[in-house]
């Protein structure tokens, strides 16, 4: 059964289509990351998920049922755009977020207790949010969306404007609900958070799906034409001919390979050049990063999209 | 879900009555409004405490000796307010030294000169110094009781035997059920005024903190966690139902303070101003008083919900404000005339009807169907704006950065 299911989804405003045709599933104990360009959709898609929007058409399938607000409160969700009440107490307020999901008093109460304990913000308690950091208040914010153990955790740039410690014990905390079976949905532009979390990836851009799947098949369809060498000395080896792309950052030349029926050969043939003219403390060979398949699939669905819109008219004719 | 509404408006609730402006307004509104009849009172005369004069008769030349005397037992009879007189000898010399002494002292209140007829004065001359110029009230009754003692002395002196001195003197009796009328029209009137400003003013107050509160959770985005578990319809409902009930509170306070006081001390004040309120009359305030508030702060709901920020709401306040504005300015005209054809209209405008009908049905009971047709345009209109407010709503708290045109706001409510 799956957590969530999008089925030809489709959401239009006045003015634009912010969902198009959209399909995918989110399967219990997967870290699913929902990738996209600014205004891609990526909030509209979730909101479509928690009902506060309704699809124009398609289906939203929560826990293997159609749509129904009872089943939100097995939601858990941190919006991108972070909301608390500013003068009230920290407490009473995670007390408050647990009750609207459904629990009472005394068990919010409990565990707002031991989760500001796990998050390291006891001493923020019996403060009031606006005196609070930002750091802490996002935390508060990561706690209220836990509390009542929901099933499906939707996160929507959860690190953001959170320092390197903290941003670690977030991380920690959703890799150990993944465990518990938990479903986590990411929404993120940050690849390389996506590249180390997520098992399933889809990629949405102005309100279409351009790839989904696992992250491991999304990778594989692409050739491992991605080489790194760290090296001390010349790097006049990057003239190599079968380069087709080669920068240097300070001793880490990143360097991709022209089409070629041996990918492998190429590259053994530039550790070679290399190594008679630096010392190599490190070589890999691999597939593009997420990041570069990002780029390069939303630019050719950007020209692409651009292509049609202006032979529109001549189809039309 | 009616449990998601309640919790919305518990918070409301709790965090309003525990907030600093809460308790700052509860104890400073009726502080002014007490200030300011205080200083009335005062100005009108020393009222509510007992007077201590002095009678200065001339030891001679006095014809009636008795003067004094009458005076000073006429004085006794009089209560409002309770004067109590000394008769003095005036000084051989006639000097006014010790008198004026013991008035800066405060021992006495006033005195009253008394000065014989003389060749030129074929009248007795009085003469009265007071502490301050406020003894108003002192200074009618003693005009009052000097007439009285006159009069009297008079008719003895034509020959009038004492019996037939108090058939004449004897009070008139007036009317008494006729006149306890006019007093309660009075008294209602007063009331009908106070409840009609405090109607006013909480409905305004509080219809405006729920398109602030609703701007607050706009702007800090608390509701995108909220929306996420509960529809925006018990969002509204439990904001309006919370805020209200802080306006509710407030007035309660305020009412359960006034009639203690007016019970336990501005009894003293005199029952002019004391605090009087039939049930009946209570009972229809609290449902005029909820009926206005819903209509109001559901209007104000879908304001909030239009705008992005308090500049914004600002200029649209003035929608809320304008039948407020006009009900203010018929009041007076109603009160004087409560079945008249402008108090009739205007009690059934729905936007007025809360206030109005209020005050009518304070002043003087409109036929019970009148009153009837009021109140279910009233629930009519509230739905109407509820199902409109509700509409604005959902959609308006998603929207950003746009104030919106008319054409959007009635696409507005063609969405789902």
């Amino acid at each position: 059964m799956s957590i969530v299911e999008l089925h030809n989804v489709r959401k239009a405003y006045d003015t634009k289509i912010a969902v198009h045709n959209l399909s995918f599933k989110i399967e219990p104990g997967s870290m699913f990351g929902l990738l996209g360009p600014n205004g891609s959709g990526k909030t509209s898609s979730i909101r479509m998920m928690i009902g506060i929007t309704v699809p124009d058409s398609g289906t939203v399938t929560l826990f293997g049922q159609p749509f129904d607000r009872k089943n939100l409160i097995r939601v858990g969700y941190l919006p991108e755009e972070r909301g608390l009440y500013k003068k009230m107490n920290v407490l009473d307020q995670l007390v408050f977020l647990g009750q609207l999901h459904g629990l009472d008093a005394a068990t919010a109460r409990k565990r707002s207790l031991i989760w500001c304990e796990r998050m390291e913000i006891t001493e923020a308690i019996p403060k009031k949010t606006e005196e609070l950091s930002k750091g802490m208040q996002q935390k508060i914010q990561f706690i209220a969306s836990l509390l009542h153990e929901p099933d499906l955790i939707i996160m929507d740039e959860p690190f953001s404007g959170l320092d390197p410690v903290n941003a670690t014990l977030l991380q920690d905390t959703l890799v150990d609900l993944r465990k518990e079976g938990k479903a986590v949905l990411f929404s993120t532009h940050r690849m390389d958070q996506v590249e180390k979390l997520c098992d399933e990836i889809a990629l949405i851009a102005s309100g279409h799906l351009l790839l989904s799947g696992s992250m491991r098949e999304v990778k594989s369809t692409y050739p491992r034409n991605r080489v790194q060498i760290a090296f001390e000395g010349s790097d006049a080896f990057l003239k190599h001919p079968a380069i087709a792309e080669g920068k240097n950052y300070n001793g880490l030349a990143e360097i991709k390979l022209a089409p070629s029926s041996d990918l492998g050969h190429a590259a053994q043939s530039i550790l070679a050049e290399a190594l008679s003219m630096a010392r190599i403390s490190r070589f890999e060979v691999m597939e593009p990063t997420l990041e570069e398949i990002f780029i390069e699939r939303v630019r050719s669905h950007e020209s692409a999209a651009n292509f049609a819109s202006r032979n529109g008219g001549n189809h039309a004719a | 879900m009616l449990h998601n509404t309640l919790l919305i408006a518990r918070r409301e609730y709790v965090e309003r009555i525990r907030a600093r402006s809460f308790i700052v307004m509860t104890i400073l509104i009726p502080t002014l409004l007490g200030g300011v009849l205080w200083a009335v009172g005062l100005a009108t005369g020393k009222s509510r405490s007992d007077v201590t004069i002095d009678i200065v008769t001339p030891a001679v030349g006095m014809a009636d000796s008795q003067f004094g005397a009458d005076l000073q037992s006429e004085l006794a009879t009089h209560k409002h307010p309770k004067i109590t007189a000394n008769v003095v000898a005036q000084p051989a010399d006639g000097n006014r030294d010790k008198l004026d002494a013991q008035l800066k002292r405060g021992d006495i209140d006033g005195y009253l000169w008394v000065t014989p007829p003389s060749a030129g004065h074929t009248h007795i001359g009085f003469e009265w110094v007071p502490k301050s110029k406020s003894y108003l009230s002192a200074q009618n009754e003693l005009a009052d009781a000097i007439r009285i003692v006159l009069v009297r002395e008079s008719l003895t002196h034509s020959g009038l035997g004492a019996s037939d001195i108090a058939f004449v003197m004897s009070p008139i009796d007036l009317d008494s059920t006729q006149a306890d009328k006019k007093d309660s029209a009075d008294a209602a009137q007063a009331s009908a005024y106070g409840l009609f400003f405090i109607m006013y003013f909480v409905i305004l107050f509080y219809g405006m903190n729920v398109a602030r509160s609703i701007i607050e959770e706009k702007t800090s985005r608390i509701f995108e966690v909220l929306l996420a578990t509960i529809k925006p319809e018990e969002m509204m409902a439990g904001k309006v139902l919370g805020v209200g009930a802080v306006g509710l509170t407030q007035v309660a306070i305020w009412l359960l303070a006034a009639t203690a006081l007016s019970v336990f001390g501005l009894a003293q004040l005199g029952s002019d101003l004391s605090f009087k309120l039939p049930v009946s009359n209570m009972i229809y305030f609290v449902v005029f008083f909820l009926l206005g508030y819903i209509l109001y702060s559901g209007l104000a709901a879908a304001l909030g919900a239009m705008s992005n920020s308090e500049q914004e709401l600002q200029q649209m306040n003035i929608f809320l404000m304008l039948p407020l504005i006009a009900c203010n300015g018929v009041v007076f005209q109603v009160t004087s005339d409560p079945d008249g054809l402008l108090a009739k209209v205007f009690s059934f405008i729905p936007l007025c009807a809360p206030l109005i009908m209020y005050v009518r049905i304070a002043v003087h009971q409109p036929p019970w169907w009148e009153i009837a047709i009021s109140i279910v345009g009233l629930v009519a209109t509230i739905l109407a704006v509820l199902w409109f407010a509700a509409r604005i709503y959902r959609v308006g708290i998603l929207m950003y950065g746009k104030k919106p045109n008319l054409p959007e706001l009635l696409r507005w409510l063609k969405y789902s």
